[in-house]
Order: structure tokens, then sequence, then C-alpha cells
């Protein structure tokens, strides 16, 4: 069940994406409505993390393209905002929470200019939507999971965008900053931006989202709410990993070369 | 003495150019250097100092003199081949990131020696000047030097300071910094070519063994002072300077001394200091303070057996019977004893010790968020009453004012602990 849209904000053609050569998503083809809320749904190691960033241009895929705001990433980067998973930065680096936040706003300032007052001003009113006003000016490695979270999330705001993609903005975090992330997602796609994130765990999915994208290494199910959460294709996505496309991308790991590259 | 003051006076026109130099290459080196160390690459400056010993032999061998064009060039050609090997290396083979580096390293190092024996073998009168490169002199610079070093030095730390915002996405968050934009692979480039020319300027002073001490101890040493990026850079700065003019000094007073291994003993010894005397982070800090917790402890629970035995009815313990509870600590709780009357918690008459009125409410309070956080245990963790008491003994000191409300509320304000005991209140009566 694929449900393809007119004028998608977000358009992926035949997306094949390997590691070191073996393919870790065979074939994506889907495209997404505008302004609303949108849940990557899939198994460990289905390949969710890698869309994301394959959609950011972090990889390079094997075959395949991104269209989004029907244009290429470069041209729209100043309308793309990006939440990497949690783990993937140190969180010792020498920087205070205003620092980290203050990051969402170089790619507007552009190559060698400083953040100034107004920058300063944009990232605190970004913090008072996530509820880190009090924390302001405390070291990062202070912070628990759930308000680093809370960090990368208003640093994402600061880019100002209108298309956000979030890579699990709700792995390790408390009950009460998942609420009170989900609130904020919803506002933001009632104001019309468009927020996809990456989600692990179905039972809240299904609350929380009201577009759904299925992957296991193969696009399952794109599609709204009502059309997609079935039985037969939550089965399909989370019936354990698919035995025959692991076994292929075992056979072509180990080949001395990449025979998927054109 | 006399040494020391003609130093440090800066009347010698040459004194004052190396002088000037160290500090330049110094700051630098330590802006450079931490932020490799906050990028866990330390490694990394370690082989490019090693690698860049064949090309300052080759530079000599072309120029066929001293001329620090040639070196210079030569340094850095041959510690950008070292450093595009690398990644090369890592992109292209599955070797760890560690092994290559050390592959790297031994080769261009040996490769550089072979090259300093045939200089050697040569007989070239002017080859004297070039075992310096190995361990450095900062005696040697002359105003030419400065020119090239000091100049060199001044455009890295123009650089860095003009880059901030990119390094620092560069070392935090490089993927963000992409996804941003901007070109994390341009800047990771530059970084690169300043951590050569980091190394590159010290060879003189330095020398080529130890410049990697001089990139990487700076910012590890002030990394236990701070937590703040552009405190980290100034701190890490001052301790390069010092020990940079320090070596220098003693290159000065004992001519046949290399000033790479006192620069060296120098950073070691501010990073040992760092290492024990920081605030927070240092060893000793962490020392007293975990003494300064038990000894509070020991307070609380002499604290507790005098509130207990007035639970019991009696009016007060003596010195034997409180210091039998604590058969093995007889020495501290006679310590703990004389602090609390100190403080005016207990009052002592004769052998007999009474608690206070402020001793008693302080004792109430430990009772109680022990007694509290027992009850919490059994009723709502399910924890059997005899399995609680371990727990509540070390939580007792650490429990604060909001928790013990927290508690309270939870608990909807309980008379009575799993094992039946009162829990005590400030308006209770005993």
């Amino acid at each position: 069940m694929i449900k393809h849209i007119e004028n998608p904000i977000l358009e992926i053609h035949d997306l094949t994406v390997s590691y070191d050569q073996s393919p870790v998503l065979w074939n994506v083809d889907f495209s997404l409505p505008a302004g609303k809320l949108i849940g990557i749904l899939g198994p460990n190691g289905a390949g969710k993390s890698t869309l994301i960033k394959a959609i950011m241009g972090l990889i390079q895929p094997s075959s395949g393209y991104v269209k989004i705001f029907d244009q290429d990433l470069d041209n729209v980067r100043n309308k793309i905002s990006y939440v990497p998973q949690r783990e993937s930065v140190d969180w010792n680096f020498p920087a205070s929470v205003l620092d980290v936040v203050l990051m969402g706003t170089y790619g507007k300032l552009g190559l060698f200019k400083r953040p100034g007052k107004k920058e300063k001003e944009l990232a605190l009113s970004c913090l008072e939507k996530v509820g880190m006003t009090a924390y302001v000016h405390r070291q990062i490695s202070e912070l628990s999971g759930g308000q680093q979270q809370r960090v990368f999330i208003a640093r994402a705001l600061a880019q100002e965008a209108d298309l956000y993609l979030m890579d699990e903005p709700f792995a390790g975090v408390d009950m009460n900053t998942e609420t009170a992330i989900f609130n904020l997602l919803q506002e933001m796609s009632q104001s019309g931006k468009t927020v996809i994130v990456v989600h692990h765990d179905i039972y809240s999915a299904v609350n929380y989202f009201d577009w759904f994208i299925m992957l296991n290494l193969h696009l399952v199910a794109s599609g709204p709410k009502n059309e997609v959460v079935t039985e037969e294709l939550l089965r399909k996505t989370y019936g354990g990993k698919l035995n025959l496309l692991s076994k292929v991308s075992e056979l072509i790991r180990q080949k001395e070369f990449n025979p998927l590259k054109d | 003495m006399e040494d020391f003051l003609y130093f440090f006076s800066f009347q010698d026109a040459s004194i004052a150019f190396v002088v000037l130099g160290i500090t330049l290459l110094g700051i630098g080196s330590a802006f450079v250097g931490t932020f490799s160390f906050l990028d866990n690459k330390a490694l990394l400056g370690d082989a490019i100092s090693h690698a860049i010993l064949p090309g300052i032999c080759l530079g000599f061998m072309l120029a066929g003199e001293k001329n620090p064009f040639f070196i210079v060039g030569g340094a850095i050609a041959s510690g950008g081949l070292a450093t595009y090997l690398t990644s090369w290396l890592k992109d292209n083979t599955k070797l760890s990131e560690d092994s290559i580096i050390a592959v790297v390293l031994s080769v261009f190092f040996g490769v550089g020696i072979v090259f300093l024996t045939i200089i050697q073998k040569s007989g070239n009168p002017e080859m004297a000047g070039l075992n310096q490169f190995i361990f450095g002199n900062a005696i040697g610079i002359v105003e030419r030097d400065l020119w090239i070093y000091g100049g060199l030095s001044l455009g890295i730390i123009g650089v860095l300071v003009f880059m901030l915002k990119e390094f620092q996405l560069l070392v935090f968050n490089p993927d963000f910094g992409k996804a941003l934009g901007l070109p994390m692979h341009q800047i990771r480039l530059v970084f690169n070519i300043l951590i050569i020319l980091a190394v590159v300027i010290g060879i003189q002073a330095i020398g080529v063994v130890l410049m990697a001490a001089l990139l990487i101890t700076p910012g590890a040493a002030a990394r236990f002072w701070t937590d703040r990026l552009k405190t980290l850079l100034v701190l890490a700065a001052v301790f390069a300077i010092i020990s940079g003019i320090f070596g220098t000094y003693v290159s000065y007073t004992l001519p046949q001394m290399p000033t790479g291994p006192w620069v060296v003993v120098i950073l070691s010894f501010i990073a040992l200091l760092s290492f024990l005397f920081a605030p927070k982070k240092g060893i000793l800090y962490r020392f007293f303070h975990r003494k300064k917790y038990i000894d509070k402890t020991q307070r609380d629970h002499v604290l507790k057996s005098v509130y207990k035995a007035e639970e019991l009815g009696r009016h007060a313990l003596s010195f034997e019977e409180l210091t039998q509870l604590y058969p093995n600590q007889k020495k501290s709780i006679n310590k703990s004893i004389k602090e609390l009357e100190r403080e005016g918690q207990l009052f002592i008459n004769q052998n007999l010790i009474k608690l206070t009125k402020p001793g008693k409410m302080e004792a109430k309070r430990i009772v109680r968020l022990h007694r509290l956080w027992e009850l919490y245990l059994n009723e709502y963790m399910n924890i059997a009453p005899d399995h609680v008491h371990e727990s509540a003994e070390k939580l007792e000191h650490l429990l604060t004012p909001e928790l013990e409300a927290l508690l309270e509320n939870r608990l909807n304000y309980p008379r009575l602990d799993p094992h039946q005991e009162t829990i005590p209140r400030d308006h209770d009566d005993i």
C-alpha cells in the first residue's frame, strides 16, 4: 500500500542506499504531503535512520534521487531542519545549552559570520518553546537524556525551516518530555510545517502520527493512518527481517567490488 | 639570578625575539591542539610531527644550507603527504585508525632518520644545526626565522579565531553542519592544514619528536579547569606560553640543553597540577569532597543513636555506650561527638551526651528521612521490610527537602514505618 501524492513536499524516487556495498534500503519510492505529522516505523536495522540521512544528503545513495519542494536538496537546505540521533555526538564537548541551540542559526548565517543579538534572541525563544529556559547557560554534559533531546529540538527550531526531519527524538526520554515534544510537534504541523519523525514504538506511534512510512529494508507502506495501519501491513513490517533480502545483501557484501554501482 | 634578570628583562633584542616567537608558537599550537584533542584526534598530531622529518631533510639537501623557506616548505609537503595518506588508507582499507597512524608515523620517521644520516655522512658544515630539529633549540631562533615561524603562528591564530564557529561545529557535530549546507569537507581540510602548520612552526623551537606534546597537553590540562570553549582556549594558550618561555630560559642558561624536553617537562607538571588540584574534576578535590561527605554521615549517625536512645526512654548516652555502637571507629566517633558539641547539636555533661534543641530537630529529620524511605521502598517497590534498611541508611544523608515533601505527599503523611516505628515530626513530643 503506497499512496502517491500530487505536488508532494518530498519525493523519493527509486532510492537504493548501501553501506560498504551491502544495500540497507532497496528501491524506496514514495511521496509525502505537506503539513502532516509523519512517522517512519520499522524494526531495528530496517533502515529508518539511513533513509533520513539519505534525504539529508549525509549518505550518497547507490541509485535514485530525492526531491524536496520539487527541487534538489542543495537549493532548499534553508527550508529543512534536521535532528540527528542524540547518541551521535559527544555530550562532554565544552559548550552551553545556548551554544548548541545557536548552531541552528549557522546555516542562515553562512560561513565566517558570528551569531549576534538577533540569533541569540531566536535561540532563547526556541529554548522557551521546549521548556528549557532555566538551563540556558548549563553545561551540556550536565543535562539528562530528555533535556539533551529538547536542546536538539530547540536547535532544529532555530533553523526556522518548513520541513523537519527528526531521528528518534523520543529515544531514551521520560514520559513528561515525550508528551511535551509531541505537543510541540503537533503545534508545528498545525501551523503548516511538515514533520517527519523516526519512531520505534508502534503503540504510541498510532496516537502520534497522521501519516506513516513503514520500512523493513524496503518500503512496506506509505499513506494516511486509516489506510496503512492494518494488521497485515504491520506484520509485514515487523514480522522478522526479510530472509531473502538479507541473504542477497550478504552475497553482495562478500564481493570485492560494488556490483550495484552504475 | 643574574641570568634570570637578564633573560626576563628582555634587554637583549635576540632574547625578546625568541620569547615573542615562542609565545606566538605556544598560542598557535595550543589553539589547534585543543580542537584536535576535543576531536579525539590527539594521535594525528603526533603522526604529523614525526612525519615532517623527511621533508625537513629534503629541504636541507635541496637548499644545501639551513634555509627556513626550504625547510618549512619540505616539512609542510611531507606533513601534508602523511595526512593525506592517513585519510586515504582509512577510506580504502579496513585497517583501524590507530594502526594506520602507527604505520605512517614510523615509516616517515624512519625515512627521515635515513636522510639525516646521509646528510651527516656528506660532511656539510651546515648540518650541525639540523640535529636541533629533533629536540628543538629555541635559542637558535634568529630574526629571519621569527618572520616565518611567527608569521605562520599569527596566520594560524587568525584563521582559528575567524572560523571558531565552523571548527566548533566540525568537532561537535559535523553531520549537522553538513545538513545545514556548510562545506564541512573543506572546513576539515582547512583544519588539517592548520594541524600541519602548527607542527611545522614548532620544529625549530621544540623539535619534531616532542611537538605533539605542545599540541595536546595544554588543551588536555586546561580541560580540568573549565567547561567553556573560549576559556579553554585561553587557558591552554597560557599553559603553552608559560612552558615555552621556561623551556627557552633553560636552553639559554644551559646552552647544551635542548628546549623541547624542558617544555614538555613543564607542561607535564602543569598537567599533573591540574589533575590533582583542579576544582570538581581534580582528584584531590574529589577526595576531600568524599571525605567531607563521609564525616557528615558519621555525625548524622551519632545524632541518630542518641535520638534512638531517647526514643527508648533514656535521657542521655554515655561516651562508652555510644562508642560501643561503632566498635571499629572509636577515634572518629569521638571526633564527631566533639564536632557536634562545637556546632551546638550535642550537650556534654561530664560523661553524658544529650541532644540540644537544634540537635534534636536535625536527628528527627534524619530518622524521618530514613523511615520515610523505608516505607516508600516497602509500599511502592514491594521490597520486604527486612531488606529496606541498607538503602535507607545511605539515602537518609542525601534526600533533599523537596524529595522529603514529595515522599510525605505520596505516602500521605504516614505515622509508622514498615517496622512499626514512629516517623518523627518536628512538633511531636519526644
